[in-house]
């Protein structure tokens, strides 16, 4: 079934692509449902950080093969300290999107044991892909402070 | 005499020739098979998806075809096509004939290099002497219509640059020629070869039964018996005007069915295979060109303010799906771009699991044949 | 006629400029342009410079682009690998000022800060002319005596440690530490 049939909520942006809005506690639930019809193709796990609202969305990509249409299901968290369960039983690849989500923004997942350094190494700072996180004001106090070799 | 040691790590990458680019692998070895393996990467991230959120919409185009470096093309392609499916635009006939014509001419060079280097890490040197010699004949034709060897930003949100030069259709002529009358010689070098054939049948497999699941795309899912390909499933470009085949396992062509596929042998054969499609595409866009415009008429891009929304828009790419997740709030920059490569599921966890009793001398080949590549995965 | 101490190293940096190897380590982008260089259309071969896997047997270190401070690491352990003399060759706009990464958080930008460079080359990313170009000029160097990097390395060890590992800990702040350590 197309999952416009299984979720009547969905909204269409345009073919082939649907988006559902839906809460924390739902998202096993729909990946599980589309999974077994038809949306077997695990494409992404993205997070977009909403500073304005406090949020981060956590979208889900799938894909079907079959009825060539993409669905993303869009939950949203909190900031700070909000954790979210782990779908690597559902899909293995999602454990590495977990894993980076875990570094680059902080989101918690539990269950996912290999969450930790993944991309950086030894990263004292919030984690960098938060929009607080400012790369210039960084750069500047950082690598161009690092004063140049003196010969004498 | 009993061994002392029983099992031990390994260490493979980054300074390793075996390594596909700048990534390592830890792998636990017990005598010669592979117990368990990771890979490890974060050597080459440079915070693209942050620095693109800083920089105007334009300013983002000649970032993103550093993401993939053997084919940067898909990534202004997909950028450019989220931008203008956000926009609402819809590009020039001729625009989308010369973005086919470049993306295809990637595809070529990419596999030229892929299949080169499979061979190289079985000891087929030559093999990688004449894949990158070959290319660089592709790269000339990219230099005369682009002004770039390596990253072209040709491709731009609205159409491509400029137009194609006038002799274009003799220069590609001439190079597809001579890469036709080439691929006789590559297959007796490979595909052909005894040598390549033992080591490399039935080595490195992905189950097909997991394939989708777990997020194989692109050459590597259609050796596994899929005929799956997003330039035929979601067609951009001219895609869905012109005539090409998908080839997939069991549907070798010429090659001989050796294996169960899904191993290094089909994975190679496939590529094989599809650079022959890709010359035939090439050859078909030329011939086929309309003539007009080859970029819209938009406002200067310094004022580009994109409608608010989310969009994903997918390309094929010679490794497989290359995706772009670009979210606006109607401003001048963009939100959030997240870049799905083809190498985050290959790499890493497709990897970790089918490296489980590969023997250490198969597991270069095996990522290579994989067509590993660290910049899209760390991006 | 005998040969003085000064003739002899004349000689010596004669054969030397003739037979550099390469580490081969792709650290960047810039890794793209290297396979054309090493193969059969503009042959590095032909002056005598091959790639070679192993540090310690290398001379020339190519440091291909941008570098992360993950590989930052792995590269100034490649490099202290390598015996002397060795050479560095800055390869891209990313090792000079960070190039278009100006602003990335993860780029360390200026490569000489971290170890010595002996020749840079422009452009991003340079074209297997210019590589060429780029080997030519340091053989020059040899020759002439004047790419002495790897002696700077030397006398100027404890700065260059101070710079590495205030980039390797992302904070400025431990350079304080370092001065005492200097001190004693
Ligand atoms: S200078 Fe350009 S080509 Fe070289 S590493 Fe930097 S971005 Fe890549």
């Amino acid at each position: 079934m197309m999952a416009k049939e299984l979720f009547p909520e969905a909204q269409e942006l345009r073919k082939g692509r649907i988006r559902i809005e839906t809460t924390k506690d739902k998202v096993t639930e729909i990946v599980k449902k589309l999974k077994e019809n038809g949306y077997e193709h695990f494409v992404m796990l993205s997070c977009v950080d909403w500073i304005k609202d406090g949020k981060f969305e956590l979208v889900y990509h799938m894909w079907s093969y079959e009825y060539r249409e993409h669905v993303m299901i869009s939950i949203k968290v909190d900031r700070d300290g909000d954790s979210m369960v782990t779908l690597r039983d559902l899909f293995p690849q999602i454990e590495t999107y977990e894993r980076e989500i875990h570094e680059m923004f902080g989101v918690n997942f539990v269950g996912n044991p290999r969450l930790g350094e993944f991309i950086l190494e030894g990263w004292p700072h919030m984690p960098p892909m938060r929009k607080d996180f400012d790369t210039e004001k960084f750069v500047n106090e950082i690598y161009y402070k690092i004063p140049e070799v003196k010969e004498e | 005499m009993k061994p002392i040691v029983k099992e031990y790590e390994l260490f493979i990458g980054p300074n390793h020739p075996g390594a596909t680019g700048n990534m390592s692998y830890h792998i636990w070895v017990e005598g010669d098979k592979v117990k368990k393996a990771e890979t490890r990467v974060g050597y080459l991230h440079r915070g693209f998806e942050k620095l693109m959120e800083k920089r105007i919409w334009m300013q983002n185009v000649p970032l993103v075809c550093r993401i993939c470096v053997p084919e940067p093309d898909v990534n202004e392609a997909a950028y450019s096509m989220a931008v203008e499916d956000l926009m609402g635009w819809e590009i020039p006939e001729r625009a989308k004939y010369i973005r086919t014509i470049i993306l295809e001419m990637a595809r070529l060079s990419a596999h030229l290099l892929t299949v080169g280097g499979i061979a190289a890490s079985l000891g087929i040197y030559t093999a990688a002497q004449w894949g990158v010699g070959d290319r660089d004949y592709l790269l000339d034709v990219f230099e005369q219509i682009t002004g770039a060897r390596v990253y072209h930003i040709y491709i731009w949100p609205g159409g491509v640059r400029w137009d194609v030069p006038k002799n274009t259709k003799e220069l590609l002529t001439k190079v597809l020629d001579y890469l036709e009358k080439r691929m006789p010689l590559y297959e007796d070098l490979i595909i052909k070869n005894k040598v390549f054939i033992r080591r490399a049948a039935d080595v490195g497999v992905i189950p097909k039964d997991k394939a989708i699941k777990w997020g194989v795309t692109g050459p590597n899912l259609r050796s596994a018996g899929y005929q799956l390909d997003f330039r035929k499933l979601e067609p951009y470009a001219a895609y869905d005007k012109i005539d090409f085949e998908v080839p997939y396992y069991p549907k070798l062509g010429e090659y001989e069915v050796l294996s169960e596929g899904s191993d290094i042998y089909t994975r190679t054969a496939i590529r094989m295979l599809e650079m022959q499609q890709s010359i035939n595409i090439i050859r078909q866009a030329l011939k086929d060109m309309p003539e007009g415009d080859v970029l819209l008429k938009h406002p200067q891009w310094f004022a580009w303010k994109v409608p608010a929304g989310y969009s994903y828009v997918r390309v094929e790419s010679s490794k497989g799906e290359f995706g772009y997740f670009v979210v606006s709030d109607g401003g001048k920059k963009p939100v959030r771009v997240h870049v799905r490569g083809p190498s985050y599921t290959h790499g890493i966890n497709v990897m970790e699991t089918i490296a489980k009793g590969l023997n250490v001398a198969d597991f270069a080949p095996t990522a290579i044949s994989l067509d590993v590549c660290p910049p899209d995965i760390e991006r | 006629m005998t040969l003085n101490h000064d003739d002899w190293g004349k000689v010596a940096r004669m054969m030397s400029k003739r037979s550099l190897w390469m580490v081969h380590f792709c650290t960047g982008c810039g890794a793209m342009e290297m396979p054309p260089v090493m193969t059969s259309r503009y042959d590095m071969e032909r002056f005598g410079m091959h790639a070679m896997a192993t540090p310690r047997q290398a001379d020339v270190f190519l440091v291909t682009g941008y570098l992360a401070v993950k590989t930052l690491k792995r590269v100034v352990q490649v490099y202290e690998q390598m015996r002397d003399p060795k050479y560095v060759i800055g390869f891209g706009s990313c090792t000079i000022n960070g190039g278009m990464y100006w602003d990335s958080y993860n780029t360390i930008k200026d490569l000489s800060k971290y170890i010595p460079v002996d020749v840079y080359i422009a452009g991003c990313m340079p074209r297997p002319e210019a590589i060429i170009d780029s080997f030519l000029k340091l053989m020059d160097m040899i020759d002439k005596g004047e790419a002495i990097g790897w002696k700077k390395y030397h006398k100027y060890y404890d700065q260059y440690k101070r710079n590495q590992r205030m980039a390797y800990s992302y904070r400025l702040d431990e350079v304080e530490d370092i001065k005492e350590d200097d001190a004693k």
